[in-house]
Formats: C-alpha cells, structure tokens, sequence
C-alpha cells in the first residue's frame, strides 16, 4: 500500500535547478534509504517531504489525505543537525513537543518516558540539553520525531555524525523501529542503507538515477563474475576461455583472468571440474557478484577511468 | 558620608538591595551560563564594577541565548 | 488549538524565568524609574556634602514639582526603556530561526498563528510586567520624597505609555519575523522608532492622533491638564496598528522558508 506518492518534485534555489524532477512512491510500513552523494539534493527532498520547504513544482501527496490537511500530523521528522532550548531537559523538550503535536498532557508524559527508555537516553531525563554529546542529542531528536507515533519517520543523515559505537546503536534502534513505522532516510553511506532498508532510492545531481529492493538492484547488476589468479602468466588459457560455450566475455591482466558467466552454477562446476582434471596452476579461484558499491559506482560515476586491459567479447 | 545630612537610610535601602540582587543574578548566570561573547572574566569585571549599567550591558550582549 | 496556544506561551514565561529575564528586566525598570526622584531629591544634600564651595556661596537648585519629577523618570522608560525592549526582542523569532530550533518545532503540527502570536504575548507579559512595576515604585518615591500624584492618574498614564510601548514590541516582534539576522531587526526597529518620533515631535499639527503622542498626553494628565480630546483617537489607532502589525508578522512569517 502506498503512503507517499511523490511525482514531477522539483526545487530551484535563486535559478538553480537542485532538485530535477523526482518520481517515487513510498510504500507503508517499509524502510527506505535515499542514498546519494553529498550534495545530490538529499537534505532538500526531506525538508520538501516534512513541509519546511515549499516545492518549486510537483506534488507530494499522502494517501488518504486531503489537499488542504496538515500533513505534519503524519510525520516524524529529525534534521540532520537537530537544534534544540538547550535549557530544557530530555524530559521538558519531548513533553513540549508532545503537546504541540497534539497529545494530551498526560499521553505526553507517558510517550516521553516510554521513548526516553527506548533510546536510551534515560538517565539524562532531567539532564539540560546543553549537556548533551552529539550522540544523545541524535537519540534525543529519533525519540521527539516519533514523539505522536508518525507513519512516516524521516530522518536526515541519522548515522553520519556518530562514532562507531553509537551509529551500530541508532542502526539497531531504526531495525527495530522499522517493525512499528515506514522510514526514510537519508545517507551518503552505502553500508548503513544496505543494512536496514529494504528499498533504496539512489539520488544523484538532483535525479533518482535508480531505484528498487536489494534484491532487485542485485539482480539487475549482477553479471556473475570468476576471478582465476593463476601462478604463471594466463595468457595461454585465452584459447580456452574462448572456445568455452558458458563463457560470456573474459579480460586477461597478468596472471589473473576475469571472466564473466550467464550461468554461474553451470560455469563453476564446469571450471571446477576442468581444473581438478586438466591441474591447473591455480593460486586464487572466486566467484563474486556485485557489492552495493560497485553498482553505486556503476549508477553514479559516468566517468569512468578506461582501462587498458584485453577484453573480449565473445560473439 | 554621614555629612550628608537629610538621608534617609530607610528610603534608600530597598533601592540598594535590588541594585544588589541585580548583580547577584548576573553574577549567577554568568557562572552557570556556557559560554558568554567575550570572556568570562572580562564580563565578570563589568557586572561588579560598572554600577547598573554592567549588569544589564551582560544580560543583552554578553549572554548568548540559544 | 487552544491548549496548543496555551503549550507555547507557557514555554515563553519559562525560558524568561530560566534566563532570569524576569528577574532583570523588572529590575532595571525599576532602578530606571527611581533614579529620577532619588536624585533629584538628594541633588542638594549632595552638593552641600561635596562642598568644595567657598563659605557663603550657596547653589540653591529650585525644587521641581512631583510631575515634573515623575515625567522625568518616565522618559527613561521611552529612551533606554525602549533600548531595552528592542534588544531582548529582536530575536524572538529571527533568533530561532537562525539557530533551527524554528524548524524543529515547525515540523510539527503547530499553527503559524499560535507560533507568533505566543511569542509576542509572552513579549508583551514580560514588558508590561516590568513597567508596572517600574513605575509603580517611581510613583511610590515620588510620592514619598515629593507629592503624591493621585493613583488615578498614575493608572492612566501607565495604560498610555503601555500603549504606546507595546506598538514598538509589535514593531520589534515584526522586524524579527521579516528579517533573518536579530541584530538586523533590532537596528531597524530602533531607527524606525527614532525617525518616527521625530517627525511626530515636529509635525504636531498633524500628528495630534500619532501613536508617539500618548506619552505627551500622559505627562499633561500628570501635570494636572485635562487628558487633550485626541487622546482617544490616538490611543484607538494605537490598538489598530498593532493589531495590523501583529498580523504582519504571522503573514510574512509563513512566507518565509524555514529551513535556511
């Protein structure tokens, strides 16, 4: 079921186009990354969504949702660099907050409490903002963006400023949140959206340049790949590597031998078997597919380095 | 000062006192407060040294609100 | 929305409290005031004390009247008064702005409206607050040390000023609306005040029904003058324009793009 329907979106500043045009639907109850450079419009297309910008042209609409409605009765939002009063406490701030978005004052003490726990931040209840390391106050901003339990929870860059330690505990709390709530979020950082999404969103120079599942990407760049690392120069398989009917294209670069397969089951007990019999001088044999990386590489470097290796391409 | 004759004590007194509680206060959130524009030290000076001027001149420059 | 109207402005009252906003500002209305009776009232004992004069010559200073002495001490209130009211004031909202803390709260379901409207009532408590009881002590040492000026008056004359006070917050609350930077809002507020009174001083004539006049009809009330018919008229338009003004804000307000 779609949530968010997103068409036509775009976002000029002063006569620059920063946003070009974005098409996308946010289904319920996922977890979405909007993956992408710094720079790619990513910061802009949340604060568009969450209402604090005006869109230049296009339309975000939600599901069940009127035109003249306050969207922000549906949305958790915490910026990427969240400001608070710093002479509040935890617990003062996410009352006020609670009562702003409409919850009783007693439905905000309780939500508080509950959320104050669920991030961890208990102890520092009636500790002031001002004291707060950038950590908390990121665990801080998540607890206030779910403070009227949205069904859409935004989050800009939620990881990106925490050390190691504290970006595996906000991963692990967006893993958990994602049972409750749909997510979207935004990351320049390919391992933090392969980990908990289920859909990613590649934006780049203000354009979606590709979208889908894990799965979907995986499957849409995997060309199975055996990489043959050989103890000699491999330029005396090339004949072998031609004549086979499973061999789809191969590059040969010293002593190693790429080859890329349609079927990758059929082509390893084929190359398994020829090298068992014939005892190939083997050092290195490996299948790999394609990482996230690679394929963001793929999607967002046009200008890619040439390589001068022999590539060929069979028939 | 005790020429000065016709002074009331009783008179000038509370005005004293909230001149004092003034530089009290100041003095207060100057130790509390994170950081101040300028130093501390500097604005610590003015609150006890220049007379009604000094703890108002910290409250509007010197404190950093937010 | 009323209880979210309520949430807002209470959180004004607080941050007041906690950055001693009401212990300071009362304070120095206060202190402001009472000087003026002080020490016109000490002037002579002083100089007699300071001596330094040689024998037999006297510098006898001519007593001035409860009025002129009350008058005196409230026109402190509209120079430094108002210095005061501008520069806590500019940032009310250009400062959260600034800072982001705007956009934290605004992406919540909070009505523009409610947003403004609560921080300029909180502005508008807090200055009322301090010159009521700024002047009342003026009032009091005046009374004391000189004549009493009948309460009756005092009341009057502190609802006029009040007026005329609370325009120039509007004013201020506006300015912090329009534009991003406080110290901006704040200059424009005290220069546009400064030009306005101004030209309301040397253009009587026309200006019998100008805002800025209610402090002058106030200090006639005071000096025993019947309150001039244009008081009314100026003191209506008065209420207007902060009405105008105060809406200003909202709308300019929710022009602007909160995220910078």
């Amino acid at each position: 079921m779609t949530l968010v329907e997103v068409s036509g979106l775009k976002k000029s500043f002063h006569g620059t186009e920063v946003i070009k045009g974005l098409d996308f639907s946010l289904e319920r109850g996922k977890c979405i990354a909007l993956l992408g450079p710094n720079g790619a419009g990513k910061t802009t297309t949340l604060r568009m969504l969450s209402g604090l910008m005006k869109p230049t042209s296009g339309s975000i609409s939600f599901s069940n949702y009127g035109k003249g409605e306050d969207i922000r009765h549906l949305i958790g939002y915490l910026p990427q660099f969240p400001v608070y009063f710093d002479w509040m406490t935890a617990k003062e701030f996410l009352q006020y907050v609670g009562r702003l978005a409409g919850l009783s004052s007693r439905e905000a003490k309780g939500r508080t409490m509950e959320l104050l726990k669920r991030v961890g931040i208990e102890e520092a209840t009636n500790r002031r903002i001002a004291k707060f390391s950038g950590g908390m106050k990121q665990r801080l901003g998540i607890a206030q963006a779910l403070i009227h339990r949205p069904l859409l929870l935004m989050l800009d860059e939620p990881v990106s400023a925490l050390d190691p330690f504290g970006r595996r505990e906000v991963l692990e709390l967006l893993e958990e949140l994602k049972k409750e709530t749909t997510i979207l979020f935004s990351t320049h950082i390919l391992n933090d959206a392969e980990e908990v999404c289920d859909k990613i969103l590649f934006l780049h120079k203000g354009r979606i340049v590709e979208s889908g599942t894990m799965e979907e990407l995986m499957y849409r760049y995997t060309e199975a790949k055996i990489d043959f690392s050989f103890n000699q120069k491999a330029d005396k398989y090339e004949t072998l590597f031609a004549a086979s009917p499973l061999v789809n294209s191969f590059k040969i670069q010293g002593d190693t031998v790429t080859v890329e397969v349609t079927n990758l089951e059929k082509a390893r007990s084929y190359f398994l078997n020829r090298i068992a019999e014939e005892n190939w001088s083997l050092s290195k044999f490996e299948i790999s597919s394609m990482t996230l990386e690679d394929i963001f590489m793929k999607v967002v470097g046009n200008d890619e380095p040439v390589d001068n290796t022999i590539t060929k391409r069979i028939g | 000062m005790n020429q000065i004759e016709g002074i009331n004590i009783a008179v000038l007194a509370p005005v004293l006192i909230i001149n004092l509680i003034l530089i009290i206060v100041a003095v207060i959130d100057l130790v509390r407060v994170e950081n101040t524009r300028g130093p501390k030290w500097l604005w610590a000076l003015i609150i006890l040294f220049v007379n009604l001027i000094g703890p108002i001149l910290y409250f509007i420059v010197g404190r950093r609100n937010n | 929305m009323m209880s979210q109207w309520i949430t807002l402005l209470q959180k004004e009252l607080v941050e007041m409290w906690r950055n001693f906003k009401w212990l300071w500002v009362p304070i120095t209305f206060i202190l402001l005031g009472v000087k003026e009776p002080l020490t016109s009232y000490y002037m002579q004992p002083i100089l007699d004390a300071l001596g330094g004069l040689p024998k037999g010559a006297v510098i006898k200073l001519p007593e001035p009247s409860a009025a002129e002495v009350l008058v005196e001490g409230l026109s402190s209130y509209t120079s430094i008064g108002v210095l005061i009211i501008v520069l806590t004031t500019m940032g009310i909202i250009a400062g959260e702005r600034k800072s982001g803390v705007a956009a934290m709260i605004l992406v919540k379901p909070v009505s523009f409206i409610s947003y403004v409207t609560a921080k300029w009532m909180g502005g508008l408590i807090l200055l009322v607050f301090s010159f009521f009881i700024g002047y009342l002590a003026t009032w009091y040492y005046t009374g004391i040390l000189f004549e009493w000026i009948s309460f009756g008056d005092f009341l009057h004359s502190f609802l006029l000023y009040s007026l005329w006070l609370g325009l120039i917050l509007t004013f201020t609350v506006f300015c912090s609306s329009l534009f991003l930077v406080p110290g901006t809002a704040g200059f424009i507020s005290i220069a546009t005040v400064l030009i306005y009174t101004l030209i309301s001083g040397t253009l009587t004539k026309w200006m019998k029904w100008s805002p800025s006049m209610l402090t002058d009809y106030a200090n006639q009330l005071l000096a025993g003058q019947s309150l001039p018919t244009a008081a009314n008229p100026a003191a209506a338009i008065t209420v207007t324009a902060t009405i105008i003004l105060l809406t200003l804000s909202v709308v300019v307000f929710r022009k602007k793009e909160l995220a910078a």
